[in-house]
């Protein structure tokens, strides 16, 4: 049996990659990733669809990182005002509706914290190895398609890669 | 120029990008470090004014009753509201997919990021005692004393740390694809330098997915936020009694300033960067027109605002409102009020005008009156409306001094260095976003010639 080598496919236009991607459905691979030097939807969608990912895991950080900094902003200003007990000219001791202020200010504040921390986790960052196949001009001006495949099938993907329209089909050991 | 793109061929391709942006991070000349220099020294001079002001006290500015927040209060709402345009560019555009951002966007969130920075000295500079100033943070302390959580002034720092944390991951998320651009590219400390701030960048499937989502988030976040945060500064004054601040509009009069002072300041800072950075090929005339009808529309909600507060004023026949405004109006400081209304409701007018909304010189000059204008009215605000305040015998005008004055200069020389040193060594424009809506720029260059040719 032979081995898996990594077919990498360079694309002047992200069409044309977010097509290669659509032909892999009915390939064999074994997995692949994607490089572009700027969010394409074209290649979006297409990853979405043969991955069939659904939406980022970003969001469900964000909402918890929402509501847990609302409800730290709602026990700090209560549960302060109810330890020091100090009565203010008859006003309650816990005033809400001022403190609406501050829970807002500390829901965003966690649920931005929420994001950006996500974000890096669930990206993979910071990491400072290469990913397979990456070429510096994937942050420039091309977009790049690295598909893991067993190296008998390397032909069809390089076949594959060049009918949607690649500049260059590189093969490289995995 | 090396890199100039042929805008006669409307072909800007994404090469052409990153190759106007790395022009502008290339190694600086002796006019750009003898501007830095001089920014240096007016920091430094703000510095040793503040210094004698920490040794002798408050006595060496013109503090005094009835006038106890004056030019350092007005130079924090100036900075605060310098600071929301860039949020509201960068955030509330990006949802609604305005084109016309990307080309300014970067530099309106840094102005934005460094505005905060500066923003947040002034309520230290304003204290007594500046080594307490951890004083102003809510937490528990052996003074048994409750942190008021009613108070504006809790809110504001609840408000602000949270404007600055926010915009500042605004900012730094939005720049780690374009670092990986530079590190690809550069050599030497530089490539070190932006290897440790791309954070293993690559741009892969899994990290566009991930950060397009963080940063539609983010910018959700920060809409209501960019609201929230100028309203919460604006409570600080019409939370209290005194006459002339004592107003219910002022949250949304206050937002309203904000954006149109903060689009003024993009514009006073990006006029002359295009020409010295020569990215005129990026930031075209047509993102400034774009910029300018902003400034105009809120030109027209500031000149509604005032004739608003003015009408309440009258309608309510609060003797002592009315004795207020008309001090505003045609007191010792009347000719502050006359400089506000030139410089904010009748100069901007001209942005009618297409050929001068076209013109980069008009625009420069308007954006500073509009700078001057709202800097005005924030002094009229708070130190007019507390020099005459509710009992006459207590009138008394307040005149800053060469102390106030040397640390707001200092203040914009603060600014404008970290500005400079931004443009030096990060992107002060998105290739990313550029790179994405290319097809757009190249129309913004077609635009770009009628104008010319009408200019």
């Amino acid at each position: 049996m032979s081995g898996d080598i990594e077919v990498v496919g360079v694309f002047s236009s992200d069409v044309e990659c977010a097509h290669a991607i659509e032909q892999l459905h009915r390939t064999p691979i074994r997995g692949f990733h994607t490089f572009a030097p700027f969010p394409s939807e074209h290649m979006a969608e297409a990853t979405d669809e043969v991955r069939g990912w659904g939406r980022s895991p970003v969001r469900k950080f964000v909402l918890a990182g929402g509501i847990t900094g609302a409800i730290t902003a709602l026990v700090m200003t209560v549960g302060t005002s109810w330890e020091w007990n100090i009565n203010t000219g008859g006003r309650p001791i816990a005033s809400i509706t001022p403190y609406i202020v501050i829970i807002f200010e500390m829901m965003i504040l966690f649920g931005v914290l929420g994001a950006v921390t996500s974000f890096f986790v669930k990206s993979g960052l910071p990491s400072f190895e290469s990913s397979t196949g990456y070429r510096t001009r994937f942050g420039a001006d091309r977009f790049g398609l690295v598909v893991k495949v067993a190296e008998s099938d390397g032909g069809k993907i390089e076949a594959l890669m060049r009918d949607a329209g690649a500049e260059e089909v590189v093969r490289e050991a995995a | 120029m090396a890199a100039a793109v042929d805008q006669s061929n409307h072909q800007l391709t994404y090469l052409d990008v990153d190759r106007t942006a790395q022009r502008v991070m290339a190694p600086a000349g002796l006019k750009y470090w003898l501007w830095v220099a001089f920014c240096a020294f007016l920091v430094a001079v703000g510095g040793a004014f503040w210094t004698r002001q920490i040794y002798e006290g408050l006595g060496v500015t013109g503090y005094g009753q009835p006038t106890l927040w004056a030019v350092y209060i007005t130079d924090f709402v100036f900075w605060v509201g310098i600071a929301h345009s860039g949020t509201l560019i960068s955030a509330v555009l990006f949802l609604f997919r305005t084109r016309w951002r990307t080309a300014v966007y970067r530099c309106a969130e840094t102005m934005t990021v460094f505005a905060v920075l500066t923003a947040g000295l002034f309520p230290i500079v304003h204290l007594g005692r500046p080594w307490f100033f951890y004083w102003l943070c809510p937490y528990p302390n052996e003074r048994y004393l409750q942190p008021d959580f009613r108070s504006p002034l809790t809110w504001d720092f609840f408000a602000i740390s949270t404007y600055l944390t926010t915009s500042t991951l605004f900012l730094s998320m939005g720049l780690i694809p374009d670092i990986a651009n530079q590190r690809d590219i550069s050599t030497g400390w530089r490539k070190k330098f932006y290897t440790v701030l791309a954070c293993g960048w690559q741009g892969t499937d899994r990290q566009w997915r991930n950060f397009s989502m963080a940063y539609l988030l983010l910018a959700g976040f920060a809409t209501p936020l960019v609201l929230s945060v100028h309203s919460v500064v604006s409570w600080d004054f019409a939370t209290m009694q005194t006459p002339g601040m004592h107003s219910t509009i002022f949250a949304p009069y206050f937002v309203a300033g904000a954006i149109f002072s903060g689009c003024a300041m993009v514009l006073t800072l990006i006029i002359p960067m295009r020409k010295m950075l020569h990215i005129e090929d990026l930031v075209t005339i047509w993102h400034l027109d774009s910029l300018a009808k902003v400034i105009l529309l809120t030109s027209l909600v500031i000149t509604y605002s005032y004739s608003t507060e003015t009408f309440l004023v009258w309608y309510t026949q609060d003797p002592i409102e009315m004795m207020t405004f008309h001090q505003r109006f045609f007191g010792l400081q009347g000719y502050l009020f006359g400089g506000m209304v030139l410089c904010n409701c009748l100069i901007p007018l001209l942005l009618f005008s297409p050929s001068i909304r076209t013109n980069t010189i008009w625009l420069f000059i308007i954006s500073i009156f509009v700078n001057i204008g709202m800097w005005l009215e924030r002094f009229v605000l708070i130190a007019g409306s507390l020099s005459t305040a509710t009992i006459p015998t207590q009138w008394k005008f307040y005149v800053p001094k060469i102390t106030e004055v040397m640390i707001t200069i200092a203040s914009f020389g603060w600014f404008l260095m970290n500005f400079s040193l931004f443009t030096k060594f990060l992107p002060i424009v998105s290739m990313t976003e550029l790179k994405e809506g290319v097809g757009w720029l190249r129309k913004s260059a077609r635009n770009t010639y009628p104008y010319r040719k009408a200019a």
